[in-house]
Parts: structure tokens; C-alpha cells; sequence
């Protein structure tokens, strides 16, 4: 018999429920199992950043936490940043500053800059850095991820204030 | 005289942009479809052995499709086409009894679930004839005592004996070099030595094989040329081209790590064929670094010049690493060749090449093939001669670099052409300024812990393997454009986008020649049953070959648009009194007559007039050769902080400069410099892949805990990283466009190495250039 733990959680506001194996991964349970692929796997073991996701407002490594940590929380995946059709300033900034390439990597870079600019709203280049230091990228040396989020964070506080 | 709309020179945002930012775009590894199966690959765990027999009855009652060698079809191939046939070394089968390296595929499975074929995989045993101890350098590769990692391999259509492992040689004279020396003042000589880095593109590679209806099979996979994919399982497996459908998924960066035709397909293939349902499969990272990594290269190079500078002569021996298995290293020793030559004037050159296998991870092209490595070792021993010859080395490099009006030939002997646009002076001279060049200072007055220094590199990459001439290597493209009956356009093309953004660089060419909106035009999926084929995204040609390609389907649209409009417009004498462009005030496409402003048609009521009176579509189809691969130059100053006492090394100021023709999408462009510097940072201080000499296994285990690349924190400042583009316009080239990706790294890694020279002043000739190497060489300098 296979044993199975039922969970109840929400993912980008949607209420889920689902039987999953005590040893079951966020990161697969995302992605087979809701289809929300834009979650990355790179390395599956903590390294790359690509599978972060928000937990209650917290990020995660979605590949290093097992699905049963996240019963009774909320997740929020790469998927439910953007509202509707609506990007966040995050998003924009990283269109307009051509910080995409492949975009492999984009989904942990937007969820960890949503993040950062959640608790610091005008974050300094170094600190940037900081935050982003757990997130590779092999395409864009970096550049101009640093000058969205900066341009991002200016964006919120001409916004804001 | 109404102003022309300049899409070329306008900012537009990426067209996949908006659904990479929401997550949405779907790579291979996002692909299912209803019924499939997962497989798994068996891999060695010996680094050189030969397999006796196998035991898969285990999988074989757990429900799993199992392949082992017998399997499959026991022909070899060479998973990358790019060389013509006679010139291609066959030794890769898609599953082999004689694993070569620790991870070579010997069986596979594939199940319902990947649990099951998980436990299916590691329920296959195997019996082994004989364990060889791994060979793992070259150098004793090539010795006498060591046994034959291959004994034949074929060369094209012949089988052929290999001896002392040398998978393949290129030698090449031009001149005397030896009474060039004799004549020399001043002669250098130094070896070198790269690591072995691998490509950590962020997509492990994966694939999707689904068995079709009508005997077909369709394949989705992750790689940078759908046609050769498709044309080497036909190869394979003897199934027509007709019956074989590749389709293009969009890639997660690449590097080169896709040039080839990745050898999870053939297994895949070959799975899907015996289970007659969809297979997927996809590595984890760990097997993603067992499958490729670059060549690792060996250089002996001597030069030697007159007191004034000019340069006399140069011997060049490259003894390539290639692994357990070739994936084009013939060719590779043609393009380091023709890196090297076409750097500077050498005036007699010897070059004697030997692409050697070993018990390792086989090597690949990994951006720049060859170029950045060759570029590092000559620009250092460039910095070398200046230093000797009391020259400052930027003027040494203006007097001999390869330029305007000569002969070019970066991509080997075979492929020739005239350069006809060249930026190095001017980029060599603005970044010399924006630097700071002249108060570098000289290393042995540097004193103190932390210490700076600054480093010239300059270089190039080809756009594309064109030529005049059809030499060895195939290299030519297509393009579909297609007007809809509303105005918009579909264009299609079977060239792969690996990030850089190639494809939007296309839009905006079309968009140019016709005078419509970018996001008029869209990028409809491709396959290789709706292109002309296309020999791969590789050696920056996606702007220069592909582009113009895309030119030149739209100027075909132009003029059956010219036509149409002809018999709309009366009294317009022929379609070559016609006009078009985008009127920016109606928001429209306009065909008309200059001079008369009243007789006009508006691109949408053509489309959708042509297709009310039944004219028929207007489309093209276009395949296209260049004949020539002109060189994109780069250059970079770079100023970096050696930490003497811990020998870390910090990026403090970066100068790179590109003439790039004309910048299609400027931004793009930019984009690619930056990701050139921070790959170059990496194998320039970080990345390597060392093997246990006992068992030959990779010591990492393919965990990248133990394969850093750069991060956030390994950049300069972002306001100190300029960014320079030569003011140039390549004749041979879509509206003047050249190529970029891979020119955006081939000299960062000698302008590195130069800078920690000036600020240290010693010199590492083995990369990666780590702590211990750096401190071990201050320390020797310097005493305790
Ligand atoms: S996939 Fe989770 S950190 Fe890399
Ligand atoms: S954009 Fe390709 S890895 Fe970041």
C-alpha cells in the first residue's frame, strides 16, 4: 500500500487539495501535478534558484521542501504574479531593460525580486546583489537584471509616494 | 520627401518577452501528452570497459520497455552533421556495449510513471568482460602503452584503424616559419592549458518522441537545429525524412551544448518505436553534465617579431582533449587554426593539430568553439611581446591585426572570404580612453594587499561558415514569410533563438524591408515540415545568414505586394514606380507613388482585396547561402582587484566594445556582452571539471555545488560596465548586420588575464586561474 497524506493549501489564491506521498516534492507537485511549469527545475538540490516560489509571502526553494510543509499555507508561483493580464512592475521592468534572454532562469529572478522589493523598497545595488546572489543565470551576466530591479523599485515608489 | 519609419533603429520590447516574464513559455521539459511514458537511461559506472551480457528480466516483470545495445541499430554516427560526410568521424552507437566514460548510455527503460522507470533502470544488471583503467590525459592517451579507447571508427563511409587514440589531425604550412625564427629578434615560446568546463545552460536537455497515427513520429526536443536532428535519425534508424517531424520548442539557453543532435533522442527514438507509445525523457542535472562538456585544449605556441613589431612568423601545436566520444573535433581543429590566423598577421605559420580521446565526458563546442580559448593564449603572449619589444601592446595589435581588406578565415582553411567592415581602431582607441589605458601603471609598482590592474583583449567571431567556395563545412538557411489576408505576416524559419534574441533581430529585418510593425509580424512555430532546412544556430550566424535570409523572403513579398498593387492602383505605370513604407500618422502600411501622395493602398486593403478576387497568397520561400562569414570584432578592457591575500580576483571596471555592423536591436546586443563577460569570469577563474584518476568519474558527481558559475556578486558595478559599438556597416549583411554571440566573449577571458598580470605581474598559463594557483605564483615572485 502507498501511503498518501492528504494536504489542503492554496496556490495563487486558489484553494487545492491533494494526496500526496510524505516524500513528495513542492517543485513536482507544482509541476506535474497542477501544470504550473513556469516553476524551474536546474538542479534539485538548492544550487540554481530557478524553483523558488513564495511561500506565504517567504521565499522557497520549491525543489528542497517536501509538499506536506505546505498544508494550511499559501503558495505563490511565478504564475500568479501577474494579475489577470497585468504585469507587475517587476515583470515590466524586466521587459523593458532586456533583462530576458532564454528565460530559464526568469521565474525564480521575478518571485526573488518581488520579494526584495517587498521588504525594501529601495534596495541598494549591493543589496540587490545580496538577494539575488542564489539565482543563476548563464544568458545575461546579470546587468540588466540588476537595472530592472532597480528601475522596478523606482517605478513603486514614484508609484507610492 | 516623406521620413521612412526606422524600425531598425527603434527600441521594441521581445516578442516572447511577455510570456517568459509570466512563466508561461513552454520549454521541453513543460510538454506532455496523454499516454506517454518516461524512460531512463542506464549509464556506466566504469569509465572504460566492455559489456558482456545483460540482465533487464527484473524490468522487464515491473512492466517497463527495455533497450539495451541489441536493440538498436549497431551503426555509428556522429551525433553532430555540420562536416560534409567524407570529412565525419563516426564513433557514437545509441546505446554501447564498449562504454567509454563514466556515464556512457548503455541500456534504457521507459515506464508509466518515473518512479517505476526509476526502479525499472536500477533493476538492470550486466555482466563485464574486461575493466581497462581509465586513460585520462592526452598526452598518455597517445602513448604506446595505452589501450585503444576506440579501435575503428568510421570516416565518412570507411571504416578506419585508430592509432595512439588520435581521433583526428589537421596539419597546415604557410611559408618558412623556421628561418622566419632565425630572422626574428625576438621569439616566445609557452604553453597552455584550459579546464574542461561544462555549459550549465539552465535546461537540462530533454526530449519527446510521439509515435503518430500515419507511421510518422514526431519529435520534440531541446536543440539548436530541428533539420539535423531530424536528418540523423533518419540516419539511425533508416525511417524516410518524410516520416520524421522535428519540431522547434524554444531552449534554455545552449551554448553549443545542443549544436549537436543530443543523444537522448536516438534513445528516445528508439524507446518510442519498441513501446509504440510517447516517451519522455529528460536528465537531471547530474546526467546533463555526464553528457557534455567542452574540449579541453593543450597549446604550444611560439611567435616571433621584428624590433618594430611586425610580426615574423608563429608555430601553433593544439592537442585537443575530445573524450570518450567525437562530436566534431575534426572541424574544431580547423577553427582553432583559423582563430589563430586570422587574430594577426603571422606571415609563415606551421600548425600541426591532433584531437586526442581519453575516458572523459565527450567534449563539445561550447560558445566560441575554440576561439575563446585560442584568443586568451595568443592575446597573452601578444601582451608578452609588447612588454618585450618595449612597445605598448595596443599599438602592437594595430599593427598586426587581420583587417579591412584581407583574407579572412576564421572557420578553417576551407572557408575563405575578403573582410569588408572593421571597427578594431576605433574600438581599440575609445576603450583605451574610457578605461583610462595610459595610467594602468606597471605591476612592479604595485604594492599593498588589494592591487589593480588593466588588461587589453581583442578579438572576433565569424558570422556564420559561409563562403565562396563549398568547402567541408555545410552552412546555408531558409526562411518562410507569408502575408495574411488581414495585413499581418507569418514568418517562419527553422533557425533556433537561443536567448539572444536572433529572432526578434529577424522581425525587425522584415519589418524594415516592409515597412510593417514588428508586432505585426509573428513567429509562427516551426518544423522541419514547414521550413527549408537550416544547418543549426551556430557560429553566430543567426543575424548575418539567417536575417538575410529574412530579407530577402520579404523583398520576394515585396514584390508580388508590388504586383497586387499595380493592378489596384491604376494609372501606376509597373510595380517598380512603387513605394512602401509605415505612415505613422493613419497607423498603417502604405503602397504608393512618390510624388503623387493621392494614389496609395493601404497594406490591409491589398491583403484582404487579393484575397476577395482570388489573386492567391502572397508568400515566399527562400533558401539561402552567404558567401562569406565576416568577422564581428570585440575588444575589452578590463580592470580587476587581486586580493593577494586571500587570490581572489574582483571585477572592478569593464570596457567591452563590438562592431557588430549595424546593431539591429542595440539593447540585444548589450545583453550579449554582458553575458559574454560573465561566462569568460568563469573560465577564467572558476570552471573546471576534474576527474578522479582512479575510476574516471567526474569528482563533482555532476552536482553543480561543485560547479560555480559566476553569480549577481562576480560583476563590476552595473555603471561600470560601458558598452561600446563601432560605427560600421557590413556590405555583405542584412542592412549592414554582422553576428554577435559568441565575439561577445572570445577575448574577455586574455583581457582578464592581462589585467591581473598588471596588477600582479604574473602569469597564470592554466586555466582556470584559481586561489591557490595565483597565491602559489605570487608567492614564488614575491618570496614569503
Ligand atoms: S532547482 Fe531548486 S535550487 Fe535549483
Ligand atoms: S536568461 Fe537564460 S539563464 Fe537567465
Amino acid at each position: 500500500m502507498i501511503w498518501v497524506v492528504k494536504i489542503t493549501f492554496k496556490v495563487n489564491g486558489q484553494p487545492i487539495t491533494l494526496d500526496v506521498k510524505p516524500n513528495e516534492l513542492l517543485i513536482n507537485v507544482l509541476r506535474d501535478k497542477l501544470k504550473l511549469t513556469g516553476t524551474k527545475y536546474v538542479c534539485g538540490i538548492g544550487e540554481c534558484g530557478a524553483c523558488t516560489v513564495l511561500l506565504d509571502g517567504e521565499p522557497i526553494l520549491s525543489c528542497l521542501t517536501l509538499a506536506v510543509d505546505v498544508n494550511g499555507k499559501e503558495v505563490t508561483t511565478i504564475e500568479g504574479i501577474s494579475k489577470n493580464d497585468e504585469l507587475s512592475e517587476v515583470q515590466e521592468a524586466f521587459m523593458e531593460e532586456g533583462a530576458i534572454q532564454c528565460g530559464y532562469c526568469i521565474p525564480g529572478f521575478i518571485i526573488m525580486s518581488e520579494y526584495l522589493l517587498r521588504i525594501n523598497q529601495k534596495p541598494t545595488e549591493e543589496e540587490i546583489k545580496e538577494y539575488l546572489k542564489g539565482n543563476l543565470c548563464r544568458c545575461t551576466g546579470y546587468v540588466n537584471i540588476i537595472r530592472a530591479v532597480k528601475r522596478a523599485s523606482e517605478s513603486r515608489t514614484t508609484k507610492t509616494g | 520627401m516623406v521620413d521612412k519609419v526606422s524600425f531598425i533603429n527603434s527600441k521594441t520590447l521581445r516578442k516572447d518577452a511577455f510570456v517568459k516574464v509570466r512563466g508561461l513559455l513552454k520549454f521541453t521539459n513543460d510538454l506532455e501528452v496523454p499516454g506517454m511514458l518516461i524512460g531512463r537511461i542506464v549509464r556506466s559506472p566504469y569509465a572504460f570497459a566492455d559489456i558482456k551480457s545483460f540482465d533487464v528480466s527484473e524490468a522487464m516483470r515491473l512492466g517497463a520497455v527495455v533497450i539495451t545495445p541489441d536493440d538498436v541499430p549497431q551503426k555509428p554516427f556522429n551525433p553532430r552533421l555540420v562536416s560534409v560526410n567524407e570529412v565525419t568521424f563516426k564513433d557514437h552507437y545509441v546505446l554501447t556495449r564498449k562504454p567509454r566514460y563514466v556515464g556512457d548510455p548503455i541500456a534504457a527503460v521507459a515506464a508509466p510513471t518515473e518512479e517505476l522507470a526509476q526502479k525499472a533502470a536500477e533493476s538492470i544488471k550486466f555482466e563485464v568482460e574486461r575493466v581497462y583503467e581509465p586513460v585520462l590525459d592526452p598526452f598518455k592517451a597517445m602513448s604506446v602503452e595505452s589501450p585503444l579507447i576506440h579501435e575503428k571508427i568510421m570516416k565518412g563511409d570507411e571504416w578506419i584503424e585508430v592509432k595512439n587514440n588520435v581521433a583526428a589531425t589537421l596539419n597546415y604550412v604557410e611559408g618558412d616559419v623556421d628561418k622566419a625564427f632565425r630572422e626574428a629578434d625576438v621569439v616566445i615560446e609557452r604553453f597552455f592549458k584550459t579546464g574542461k568546463r561544462y555549459h550549465m545552460q539552465l535546461e537540462p536537455k530533454a526530449v519527446l518522441c510521439v509515435p503518430e497515427a500515419d507511421d510518422k513520429i514526431t519529435i520534440y526536443t531541446t536543440t539548436q537545429t530541428i533539420h539535423n536532428t531530424r536528418i540523423l535519425i533518419h540516419q539511425i534508424f533508416g525511417i524516410p525524412l518524410s516520416k520524421i517531424n522535428v519540431v522547434k520548442v524554444p531552449i534554455g539557453g545552449s551554448f553549443g551544448s545542443s549544436i549537436q543532435t543530443n543523444v537522448l533522442v536516438p534513445i528516445a527514438v528508439a524507446l518510442c518505436l519498441k513501446a509504440r507509445k510517447p516517451v519522455k525523457l529528460t536528465y537531471t542535472r547530474e546526467e546533463d553534465m555526464l553528457d557534455h562538456s567542452n574540449f579541453t585544449f593543450n597549446f604550444r605556441i611560439k611567435i616571433g617579431a621584428k624590433k618594430d613589431g611586425t610580426l615574423v612568423g608563429a608555430e601553433f601545436e593544439n592537442i585537443l582533449d575530445v573524450g570518450a566520444h567525437q562530436i566534431q573535433p575534426y572541424p574544431l581543429l580547423g577553427t582553432s587554426l583559423g582563430w589563430f590566423v586570422s587574430l594577426y598577421k603571422w606571415r609563415n605559420i606551421r600548425y600541426i593539430g591532433k584531437a586526442v580521446y581519453t575516458n572523459k565526458v565527450p567534449g563539445c563546442a561550447l560558445r566560441g568553439y575554440g576561439a575563446p580559448e585560442v584568443t586568451w593564449a595568443v592575446e597573452v603572449i601578444m601582451d608578452e611581446l609588447a612588454e618585450k619589444l618595449g612597445i605598448d601592446p595596443v599599438d602592437l595589435r594595430l599593427k598586426n591585426y587581420v583587417g579591412l581588406g584581407d583574407v579572412f578565415w576564421g572557420q578553417g582553411p576551407t572557408v575563405r572570404s575578403v573582410i569588408k567592415s572593421d571597427g578594431v581602431p576605433e574600438l581599440l582607441t575609445k576603450g583605451k580612453e574610457l578605461i583610462g589605458w595610459e595610467s594602468r601603471g606597471r605591476p612592479e609598482d604595485k604594492k599593498g594587499r588589494f592591487r589593480r590592474g588593466i588588461g587589453v583583449g581583442r578579438g572576433f567571431h565569424t558570422s556564420g561558415a559561409g563562403g565562396p567556395i563549398s568547402g567541408e563545412v555545410i552552412d546555408y538557411s531558409g526562411a518562410v514569410l507569408r502575408l495574411n489576408e488581414d495585413g499581418t505576416l507569418e514568418y517562419i524559419t527553422a533557425l533556433q533563438d537561443h536567448g539572444g534574441g536572433t529572432l526578434d533581430a529577424h522581425v525587425k529585418i522584415i519589418a524594415e524591408e516592409l515597412g510593417v510593425p514588428p508586432e505585426l509580424i509573428s513567429l509562427a512555430t516551426a518544423t522541419t515540415e514547414n521550413t527549408p532546412y537550416d544547418v543549426c544556430t551556430h557560429a553566430s550566424r543567426g543575424t548575418y545568414v539567417g536575417g538575410e535570409a529574412a530579407r530577402r523572403a520579404a523583398q520576394l513579398v515585396k514584390q508580388k505586394i508590388f504586383e497586387y498593387a499595380t493592378r489596384l492602383l491604376n494609372r501606376v505605370v509597373n510595380p517598380e514606380a512603387l513605394k512602401i513604407r509605415y505612415d505613422e500618422e493613419v497607423k498603417q502600411t502604405i503602397i504608393y507613388v512618390e510624388g503623387s501622395p493621392d494614389i496609395k493602398i493601404t497594406l490591409k486593403d491589398l491583403a484582404r482585396t487579393a484575397w476577395q478576387r482570388n489573386w492567391g497568397t502572397i508568400a515566399a520561400i527562400v533558401s539561402y547561402r552567404a558567401t562569406s562569414a565576416p568577422p564581428s570584432f570585440t575588444v575589452y578592457y578590463v580592470e580587476v582587484e587581486v586580493d593577494t591575500w586571500t587570490g581572489k580576483v574582483r571585477p572592478v571596471r569593464v570596457v567591452a566594445g563590438a562592431d557588430v555592423g549595424t546593431p539591429i536591436n542595440r539593447d540585444l546586443v548589450e545583453g550579449q556582452l554582458h553575458g559574454g563577460f560573465a561566462m569568460a569570469w568563469g573560465m577564467a577563474f572558476i570552471e573546471d571539471t576534474p576527474y578522479n584518476p582512479e575510476t574516471g568519474e567526474l569528482l563533482s558527481r555532476g552536482l553543480i555545488t561543485d560547479y560555480k558559475i559566476p553569480t549577481a556578486q562576480d560583476i563590476p558595478r552595473v555603471e561600470d560596465f560601458k558598452v561600446i559599438l563601432a560605427n560600421t556597416y557590413e556590405p555583405t549583411g542584412p542592412f549592414g548586420a554582422k553576428g554577435l554571440g559568441e565575439a561577445a566573449m572570445n577575448p574577455a577571458v586574455g583581457a582578464i588575464a592581462n589585467a591581473v598580470y598588471n596588477a600582479i605581474g604574473v602569469r597564470i598559463y592554466e586555466l582556470p586561474m584559481t586561489p591557490d594557483k595565483l597565491l602559489k605564483a605570487i608567492k614564488e615572485k614575491e618570496g614569503d
